[in-house]
């Protein structure tokens, strides 16, 4: 008889307990909240080192962005990738280091370099970027990097590229330009 | 009695009797379908907010482009209806067909003729018969049938373990539920819905409100009995063995989409509703105000008894998302061995109770 009533006011009273708690977290919502409405806000990035040496090792894995007007088109990037995401097309230009305003094109890069060749066609896929920022090390004139984090300066942090469309992945950096347009200024010795 | 007086008031009732009774009759009911509806999607809306700040998120909150849900995710419950009745309504091939299409209506007409005997007001009431208790608590009891032929017509082991424990659950349930109303009609001497909230106007010792739960000891035992019972029968959790997602899918309703499923959903909360309010009258005076002649009027009854009885349902709400669901031995050893002994104490101890003080 006694284990009986006792059961009763176990339940009872545990029922009131867990009740009385369920309230508490209903009141409290305001300060107890843990759902983040993502587009709205976001959670504090992280200051990122993870690097061997923090001053010089430092990136991001974040979208790959190219400084067209730095790129000299030697191809390193392209080479070294590991699962063959960007895609480049070069043409040797008739006169090394000279700009040609109306194909969009910079003779002298940022480091001094007079390009000699045209880019005209500059192609990540990042639905294919597996981020291993392996293209970064070898570019001689750092046009090719990860954005955001050490990098910030250059471009803004861009990790939310999420399309409706794969095709939209592919980002293409080259200027637009007709091949026409383009062939008027290859040198001759190619054609 | 509302059909009653509409057909008198009718100018040509002796001329044309079946068209103006079902004139009458459509009238009394429109009005109530679209309560039910309405306040469908207030609770739904309720029950997903509630459930989600005891849980420490934010609910639906109406993100993204255009008229998606609006603020606060308000929309959200007429997104889910609209969704609901959009779906293709899928008939298993080795279904019975009959039974299967019977079923949810069978289920929602016993939560909707429950609402012909509930006094919304002083008087607004669709029907005030003198059994109206009586009649409430059988008609009640007519969607365990509905929930059986789900069960059975569906020809899926999921459905019939679940139409076999809500069965089992819901007959059970009603013993105590029905014996603890009896310690009321004992006390109030009588069936009519209004003869019991009017029995309940005025205060004790003009402190207390004089209502039923505070009357004496007994009944506010049995005010708990009998609604613990109720949420058994509407098959909310923690009593919700019949439908246990964790073991049988969704129990009797496994094979229903659309709209079916829909009116599942809608009796659901209607019967939550019924249980309130038949708890609200029986127990908490109905539309009696709490503080006697504070906001007494008829219109200000209306509220009273909407917002009793929505406070209960915020009860049930809150069982819900606390507590745990039972095992189907335990249900039944609650049922039999507390509720029962329990209430036919209830029974004897208002029996004497209304003999030396009442």
């Amino acid at each position: 008889m006694y284990k009986y009533f006792n059961n009763i006011f176990v339940a009872i009273s545990s029922i009131l307990k867990g009740m009385s708690i369920t309230w508490r977290h209903m009141i409290n919502i305001r300060k107890g909240n843990v759902t983040l409405q993502y587009p709205e806000e976001r959670w504090p990035r992280p200051e990122r080192d993870i690097g061997f040496d923090l001053d010089s090792y430092n990136v991001i894995r974040s979208r790959l962005h190219v400084d067209i007007d730095d790129c000299i088109g030697c191809l390193k990037c392209e080479r070294v990738c590991p699962v063959q995401c960007i895609k480049i097309v070069t043409t040797k230009a008739e006169t090394k280091g000279e700009d040609l305003p109306d194909i969009g094109h910079t003779g002298i890069t940022s480091n001094g370099t007079k390009k000699a060749l045209i880019v005209s066609r500059f192609d990540i896929d990042m639905s294919e970027c597996c981020y291993c920022n392996l293209c970064v090390y070898p570019c001689p004139e750092e046009c090719i990097y990860m954005t955001g984090g050490p990098n910030s300066h250059k471009h803004p942090i861009d990790y939310e590229f999420s399309q409706y469309d794969r095709n939209d992945l592919i980002y293409k950096f080259a200027k637009d330009v007709d091949d026409e347009k383009i062939s008027k200024y290859v040198s001759k010795k190619i054609k | 009695m509302t059909v009653d007086n509409l057909i008198n008031w009718f100018p040509f009732g002796t001329e044309w009797p079946v068209l103006t009774f079902v004139t009458a009759v459509i009238i009394c009911a429109l009005p109530v379908f679209l309560f039910i509806a309405v306040y469908a999607l207030v609770a739904i809306y309720a029950e997903l907010k509630i459930s989600s700040f005891m849980q420490d998120k934010v609910g639906p909150m109406g993100q993204g482009v255009g008229l998606h849900a609006w603020k606060f995710g308000i929309l959200q419950p007429v997104a889910d209806a609209l969704k609901l009745i959009l779906k293709e309504d899928i008939i298993p091939d080795l279904a019975d067909k009959k039974l299967f299409v019977m079923a949810p209506f069978v289920v929602f007409v016993g939560a909707f003729i429950s609402f012909a005997a509930l006094p919304f007001g002083q008087n607004i009431i669709i029907a005030d018969m003198n059994i109206g208790i009586f009649y409430i608590l059988a008609v009640g009891s007519l969607s365990v049938i509905g929930i059986i032929l789900a069960g059975w017509s569906s020809n899926n082991k999921w459905s019939l373990y679940g139409g076999m424990r809500s069965a089992a659950q819901i007959i059970s349930y009603e013993i105590p539920a029905g014996l603890s109303i009896i310690s009321i009609v004992m006390l109030t001497g009588t069936l009519s819905m209004q003869g019991i909230i009017e029995f309940q106007s005025g205060t004790i010792w003009g402190v207390l409100p004089n209502w039923i739960i505070f009357n004496n000891p007994f009944s506010f035992i049995a005010f708990f009995i009998f609604f613990i019972s109720g949420v058994a029968e509407c098959n909310r959790t923690p009593f919700d063995i019949p439908e246990a997602e964790s073991e049988l899918v969704a129990g009797a309703f496994t094979e229903y989409s659309g709209m079916r499923y829909a009116f599942f959903f809608l009796s659901e909360y209607a019967e939550m509703f019924v249980i309130s309010a038949i708890a609200v009258t029986a127990f908490l005076g109905g539309w009696n105000s709490p503080i006697s002649g504070f906001m007494n009027s008829s219109g200000w009854g209306v509220f009273w008894f909407m917002l009793k009885s929505l406070s209960l349902i915020f009860l049930m709400i809150w069982f819900r998302w606390t507590l745990p669901r039972l095992r189907v031995d335990q249900l039944m050893s609650i049922c039999w061995k507390v509720f029962l002994p329990f209430s036919l104490v209830n029974i004897f101890g208002v029996g004497i109770w209304s003999l030396l003080v009442g």
